[in-house]
């Protein structure tokens, strides 16, 4: 079968899981203590004027019925008015969005570089002290709690030294990267460890393995068969890991997010939650789901073009 | 070669010793090992496991691991490796020397294709660009005899069969045209008759080509076919050499005698029919009856196939078989991987269900039975699988894993159970010391002594043996198989005997049945089989087998005449 058609098929088999996710995030508003018609009108109104607007957003229909208007109101984008905002709940979410997309890159960028170096220094030096000291600085790493760790950083770095500002996102490419520095730092920091031991454990294993005895026997340098063989061969498990905790860091953005003040996505999530503004959440479910998916489709396709033996 | 005295060898081992660890506490795996590879010659080293023989191949090319320590000389070519940097030894390999192993799917990279496995030492060596590489890679392969090597070049190992991989890794390490190959049990992972072709292959490349080969092997059969001379070692030392035919004719050294003995050819020789039980089989009853039976093993279709609604797909692992075994006597199941003969094992243990047709034990259909039923119909048709460590639990003793089953089935209290477990270890002779010890604190043979006896200790009748003994070193299957021929005699039990190896069979069983993909080709009396085959695939199987006999064929004139006859590459 052909790579492309592999991958067609990978498509088809999201459908049940998007029309899984919608039941879900459409159940969830249903589900949600208080009746959302009394929160609109406050407690005072009468029961003519709740089952009068109940009746016009359509919430006296059967449950089924409110499930297809609410899928079509989907397919056409449109996913509700934030009570709080004021604002179609899609609009709100795409302005928070791209803070977030950014700081979730930002922290890739820094993480995968310094994760490569470190597993191959640590496998390589097996044992030895840059092993160790690399094991006991992932430990630290994965112990401090990033809530705490963004407070420090700040501190020290924002407040005593004033190097980099201590809250906000900036207006251009270049203050978006000196604004989300530290917040990008502070997660890098419990991310990397996780991603290093992985990796580390990976090429060891691979180190070993016969067909590299086999390029040995060669005469292949020992440099080729590495990069070549040994890597190439270890990166699967640790993408597959990347692939989990990017889906995860999209939606746990809100630590760092709230201590540096910067207005994304786990920013608004708190703020709606709060504030009980239900189709904000609902909508948000939807984008976490939803990146969730796309991040594993990335990963999965990207396996494939790796390993010839993965079938999706 | 000529008359003239013999040339220089081209390879000399000269007093070669490989210790592993700190010098005090040094496990000596090589002591003392020489011997020479001349031009254009096969020198075989048989040996069991832990003899040394693949170290000392390793120690050659300078592959062992950093904590070896290697001492003596070893010539190639005038010059000694040991001495060898590095980079130098770097040099060699692959270009002057190259080696090949025993399982390919481990030996290959699964994420290249075999062309560039092929092109690899041709890139590094010879500095070829990629373009010129892979025509050259796809001539190595037509020159393995690889079909459709223009197609194959591109194909990664898992899409390739074990015959196939073999052959790759051949085309790889020769790529270089080197003059000494290091073969370490090129075919020990391969059916048979893949088996015999991979032979012919590096019989025929060692007289177009002049290659010089080392053939590292268990099995003095596969030596005997194709080498000029042989070195027996055991625990790390040399015990004998010599030409091939003086080594099998007339073995000067104990261990020699006792290996040649143990192969399966010559037991079955020794004991002939006269040492077989009673031959009740033939007219007693059939003890268990399988009718039509088919198993087959579905594949996932996805969910395209869902939606099209297409046929569920399945691999028929077991295709319409019809046999019964007879009360006492002993039957064989002979095939080749994945012909489907562990999968008729497992259908009758009840451990895979049927897809159709029916499996009778004493006349009552097994796939019925249920609850106290189905246990005594557990009890009394007992398993003892292929690999020995595995089938055991590692943290339970020899005591505790063969009293286990009495315990479970309420056949004996605690007391009961150990006594009757010490009965057991003496019937397989197992010492009474080695009840407390763990599976990886014994021996290959001696854990399967343990399988035997816990499948015993529920005084089965029926016996089913897969492969029991493949795993194991040829004295050590010589002795399981002996220990299995006095329990039939002495238990009364019927066994099934599954086995790739015709030799074993041959000495073991009453019937055969040869199976291949799935479906029963021939069935009979061995000696009717074996002697008198009908079917053309029981022929090829019969014909594949390695022989000692071989050595003594009468093959010195074709040898000599095509020796160093110029080979032409297409390369280099």
């Amino acid at each position: 079968m052909s790579r492309l058609s592999v991958i067609g098929q990978r498509l088809l088999h999201l459908i049940p899981v998007l029309i899984g996710i919608s039941v879900i995030s459409f159940l969830l508003v249903k589900l949600s203590p208080g009746d959302p018609i009394r929160m609109l009108l406050g407690d005072r109104a009468t029961e003519e004027a709740v089952s009068m607007v109940r009746e016009r957003y359509g919430l006296d229909r059967p449950l089924l019925e409110q499930y297809l208007v609410y899928i079509g109101n989907l397919l056409q984008g449109d996913l509700g008015r934030s009570i709080r905002y004021r604002l179609p709940v899609g609009e709100l979410i795409l302005d928070f969005l791209p803070r977030t997309l950014f700081l979730v890159l930002y922290v890739m960028c820094l993480s995968v570089p310094a994760t490569v170096l470190l597993a191959i220094a640590a496998a390589r030096n097996q044992g030895g002290w840059i092993d160790q000291s690399i094991r006991v600085l992932s430990v630290c790493g994965m112990t401090i709690p990033v809530f705490w760790l963004a407070v420090m950083l700040s501190r020290f770095f924002g407040v005593e030294l004033g190097w980099f500002p201590v809250s906000g996102y900036g207006e251009t490419f270049i203050e978006h990267l000196h604004h989300l520095f530290l917040p990008a730092v502070s997660t890098a920091v419990w991310l990397v460890p996780l991603l290093v031991r992985n990796l580390r454990a990976a090429i060891l294993e691979q180190m070993e393995a016969d067909y590299v005895t086999a390029s040995r026997s060669k005469g292949l340098p020992e440099g080729y068969i590495f990069r070549r063989h040994i890597f190439l061969n270890s990166v699967l498990p640790t993408l597959h890991l990347l692939g989990v905790m990017v889906a995860f860091l999209i939606g746990s953005s809100v630590v760092v997010e709230i201590v540096y003040a910067v207005p994304g996505l786990g920013a608004l999530m708190i703020s709606s939650v709060i504030g009980r503004d239900y189709y904000v959440v609902q909508g948000l479910t939807l984008v976490y789901a939803l990146g969730t998916v796309l991040v594993t489709l990335t990963v999965d396709v990207i396996s494939t073009l790796v390993d010839p033996r993965v079938k999706l | 070669m000529t008359e003239q005295p013999p040339p220089a060898p081209l390879l000399s081992v000269e007093d070669l010793t490989v210790d592993f660890g700190a010098p005090h506490v040094a496990v000596k795996a090589v002591r003392g090992v020489s011997f020479a590879v001349n031009v254009g010659e096969i020198v075989g080293i048989v040996g069991e496991s832990g003899s040394g023989k693949s170290v000392t191949c390793r120690a050659v090319l300078g592959l062992l691991p950093w904590m070896a320590r290697v001492g003596g000389r070893v010539s190639f070519d005038g010059r000694d490796l040991l001495q060898l940097s590095e980079a130098e030894m770097r040099r060699v390999r692959g270009r002057h020397i190259s080696m090949i192993f025993q399982n390919p799917s481990s030996h290959l990279d699964p994420l290249m294709t075999i062309g560039r496995h092929v092109a690899e030492p041709l890139r590094m060596h010879f500095g070829y660009g990629a373009a010129r590489a892979r025509d050259a890679a796809i001539q190595m392969l037509r020159d393995v005899r690889i079909r459709d090597p223009e197609l194959r070049v591109d194909s990664h190992p898992h899409e390739l069969s074990g015959g196939m991989k073999q052959r790759a890794m051949i085309a790889s390490a020769i790529a270089c045209e080197p003059r000494l190959l290091l073969a370490d049990e090129p075919t020990t992972a391969l059916d048979v008759t893949v088996q015999a072709r991979i032979l012919e292959l590096l019989k025929d490349l060692n007289r177009q080509r002049g290659l010089s080969i080392v053939l590292i092997s268990h099995d003095l059969g596969v030596i005997a076919e194709i080498c000029d001379r042989v070195v027996v070692m055991r625990n790390g030392v040399v015990v004998e050499q010599g030409p091939t035919r003086e080594i099998i004719n007339v073995p000067s050294h104990a261990y020699t005698r006792l290996l040649i003995d143990s192969q399966p050819s010559r037991l079955s020789q020794q004991h002939g029919k006269t040492a077989r039980p009673a031959a009740v089989a033939t007219t007693s009853e059939p003890l268990l009856a399988v009718d039509d039976l088919s198993v087959e093993f579905a594949s996932a279709r996805g969910l395209l196939g869902l939606l099209r609604g297409s046929e569920k797909a399945s691999v028929k692992a077991v295709d319409a078989v019809s046999f019964d075994v007879r009360r006492g006597e002993s039957f064989g199941i002979v095939g080749e991987s994945g012909s489907g003969k562990s999968t008729i094992a497992r259908a009758i243990t009840r451990l895979i269900d049927p897809s159709g047709g029916r499996i009778t034990f004493r006349g009552a259909s097994v796939h019925d039975l249920k609850g106290e039923t189905l246990s005594a119909y557990r009890r009394a048709v007992q398993m003892v699988f292929q690999s020995p460590y595995d089938a055991l639990n590692p943290r339970m003793t020899v005591e505790e894993t063969i009293a286990e089953p009495m315990i479970r089935h309420r056949l004996a209290d605690r007391s009961g159970a150990r006594k009757r477990t010490a009965a057991l270890m003496a019937m397989v002779e197992l010492p009474a010391e080695l009840a407390g010890r763990r599976p990886r604190q014994l021996s290959g043979g001696q854990c399967q002594r343990v399988s035997i006896a816990r499948a015993l200790a529920l005084s089965p009748e029926v016996l089913i043996a897969d492969e029991i003994t493949s795993a194991l070193d040829v004295t050590i299957q010589a002795q399981i198989l002996s220990l299995l021929r006095r329990l039939r005699e002495t238990q009364g039990l019927t066994t099934l005997y599954i086995s790739h190896d015709l030799a074993v069979v041959r000495m073991f069983c009453d019937r055969v049945a040869v199976f291949r993909s799935g479906q029963l080709v021939e069935i009979g009396a061995v000696e009717e089989v074996l002697a008198r085959p009908r079917h053309d695939y029981t022929r090829r199987l019969i014909a594949s087998a390695p022989r000692l006999e071989a050595a003594t064929a009468s093959e010195e004139g074709a040898r000599d005449m095509d020796t160093g006859s110029a080979w032409k590459g297409s390369h280099g």
